[in-house]
């Protein structure tokens, strides 16, 4: 098994907070490659700068960072990284295809082939949209092009923080098994954010529980549910075990982390 | 612009409503397909501005001032000039006052031209180089804050009574708004979206291009929205100064009230707001045509 993604013993300090107050503390994970991986845990845990970090686009104070055994600068540089964030971050002034088509636009010299975005489009369900702009589109229709302009490069390693998280239940529902049919044909490498238990569950191989306050893993489950996943396996009575196991996980971790400066007393 | 909004509201209402979080792509349908959505807006502008309920408070307005003009007039023909005065110097000789239109115009968008242009240049600059920011800024804010029309005589001198000093008073007078709007539009990129960029490692050219320049488009129409009117003061105090030189309304109005030819002055002032509203004109449809996609093109309709 190929290691995807590598973390070893990494701490991180936002300039400014707390020293004793790490943002991350002593992260350890080992991510084969092609796994679906989602991170969860409490508001503050560092999911978010863990994600950043792995995207390269912040340092980290001490330990170490590898995606397919390098460095995620120099994975940024060979455009091996797709980002989704949690907002769709499109350009209004471009249509949806061009918004797509921008991956292949930018850092040429990269010399690494896109695909169409007519096809990506098609993928998503949104090829009647094509030439719509982005102020033309519905919350969950942008969130889908977000992710097809993620897809467009094949990335080795593809990071989504709360990529649906503004949608409703259905959408999100629809959405998912469009992510896992994506994911399945172009097998790349996902890390999940989320803060629906559920959503975890449906779509991951492995639930990384996190706790805060220093951010830290708290627990690593597996998600022994059969791919590919249906309706009818997430309707199943293991899917409620699962979900169970993780609140309590999470449940835990909120113990052990300490109480957030900032939460209201009851 | 704003008491249009009303109407632009009640006239594409119907058909706008947005679903959000909607997965089909039906609502889709139901809007305006790209290359025909800017014209249908604007469409159904032009036909609110046809309504009577825009137009009647504006011409009860106007025909109100006008009878209170007429009346002074009346009074004392020597403050004011009949209306019919006014109207006759225009329509007597036009061409006097075409020619003279011309040639402030001209310097007014030269002006521009050179204002705008190099504070957009320095902008650029400023977002891609701090020391240069560092560098400018002060210098920026105190050629603002002087007042222009007190160092256009020493232009005059330095320059003689050419085109050149006049130009360069109209620059100055662009060259701050643009400067300091560009400079916020380039810099105030979603920080989601900055950070795919980043993802890709796209260069700072790429950057710039792709992503700061477009940006910075809606601020840099509306500091051309301030400054194309600035433009005319400009060039007309310019002319004020160093009249006596070639045409252009500020001396042809300065040559006309030194001989009390009230009829002629208030003809130029009144050129000069035509020209005024003219330039806002542009700005307006270049903000249409290129901003189709920005939130203040949108506001009206949400
Ligand atoms: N730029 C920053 N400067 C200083 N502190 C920061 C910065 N960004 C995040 N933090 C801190 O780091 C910690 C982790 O933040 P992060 O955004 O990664 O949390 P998260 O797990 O994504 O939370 P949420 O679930 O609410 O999105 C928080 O305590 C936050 O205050
Ligand atoms: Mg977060």
């Amino acid at each position: 098994m190929t290691a995807g993604i590598e973390v070893r013993g990494l701490t991180k300090r936002h300039p400014g907070a707390r020293p004793d107050r790490p943002a991350l503390q002593d992260i350890d994970l080992e991510i084969p490659h092609r796994r679906f991986v989602s991170l969860i845990g409490p508001s503050g845990c560092g999911k978010s700068t863990l994600l950043r970090i792995l995207a390269g686009l912040e340092g980290h104070d001490t330990g170490s960072v590898s995606l397919l055994g390098e460095s995620p600068r120099r994975a940024s540089r060979r455009k091996a990284i797709g980002l989704v964030s949690q907002t769709p971050a499109l350009l209004p002034w471009l249509t949806v295809r061009a918004n797509v088509a921008l991956p292949g636009k930018v850092n040429r010299r990269s010399g690494k082939e896109v695909d169409p975005p007519d096809e990506l489009l098609r993928a998503v369900g949104l090829e009647d949209a094509a030439d719509q702009y982005p102020h033309q589109l519905s919350g969950g229709m942008l969130q889908r092009v977000a992710v097809a302009r993620a897809f467009a490069l094949r990335p080795d390693v593809l990071l989504m923080d709360e990529p649906f998280s503004a949608l409703d239940e259905f959408t999100r529902e629809a959405l998912q098994y469009q992510l896992l049919g994506l994911w399945q044909r172009r097998a790349t490498t996902v890390v999940f954010v989320t803060h629906s238990v559920r959503e975890a569950v449906v779509l991951s191989d492995e639930i990384v529980v996190m706790s805060a306050r220093p951010g830290r893993v708290h627990e690593v489950l597996d998600v022994d549910l059969p791919r590919p996943r249906d309706k009818d396996i997430v309707k199943g009575p293991h899917m409620h075990d699962l979900e169970d196991r993780v609140r309590a996980s999470l449940q835990r971790a909120w113990k052990a982390g300490a109480a957030p400066d900032d939460l209201v007393p009851l | 612009m704003r008491e249009e909004a009303g109407i632009v509201t009640r006239t594409t209402g119907p058909d706008e409503g947005r679903a959000v979080g909607v997965t089909t792509s039906g609502p889709a349908k139901n809007r305006p397909t790209p290359e025909t959505s800017p014209p249908a807006v604007s469409r159904a502008r032009r036909r609110s501005v046809f309504h009577p309920f825009v137009w009647s408070p504006a011409v009860v307005v106007l025909l109100v001032l006008a009878v209170a003009w007429s009346a002074v007039a009346d009074a004392h023909p020597y403050l004011l000039p009949r209306l019919g005065e006014v109207g006759a110097a225009l329509t007597g000789d036009p061409a006097l006052f075409l020619t003279n239109a011309w040639a402030t115009l001209g310097i007014a968008l030269v002006g521009v031209g050179v204002g705008a242009g190099s504070a957009f240049l320095l902008a650029l600059l400023m977002s891609e180089i701090p020391v240069v920011r560092r560098a400018v800024m002060p210098f920026a804010v105190v050629l603002n804050v002087t007042p222009v029309v007190a160092i256009t005589p020493a232009l005059v001198v330095a320059f003689g009574f050419g085109m050149t000093p006049k130009v360069v008073v109209t620059a100055i007078i662009t060259f701050f708004p643009v400067l300091i709007n560009v400079a916020t539009g380039l810099r105030s990129v979603p920080v989601p979206v900055l950070h795919v960029f980043r993802t890709l490692h796209a260069s700072r050219w790429e950057v710039l291009l792709r992503l700061r320049i477009p940006n910075s488009l809606p601020y840099t129409l509306a500091a051309l929205r301030v400054v194309l009117p600035l433009s005319l003061v400009g060039a007309v105090v310019a002319e004020f100064v160093a009249a006596g030189s070639s045409g252009g309304l500020g001396t042809m109005i300065r040559n006309s009230a030194s001989t009390a030819r009230l009829d002629h002055v208030y003809a130029g002032v009144a050129c000069l707001a035509a020209m005024g509203v003219l330039l806002l004109a542009l700005v307006t449809l270049a903000e249409r045509r290129l901003l189709f996609w920005h939130e203040s093109r949108r506001s009206t309709r949400a």
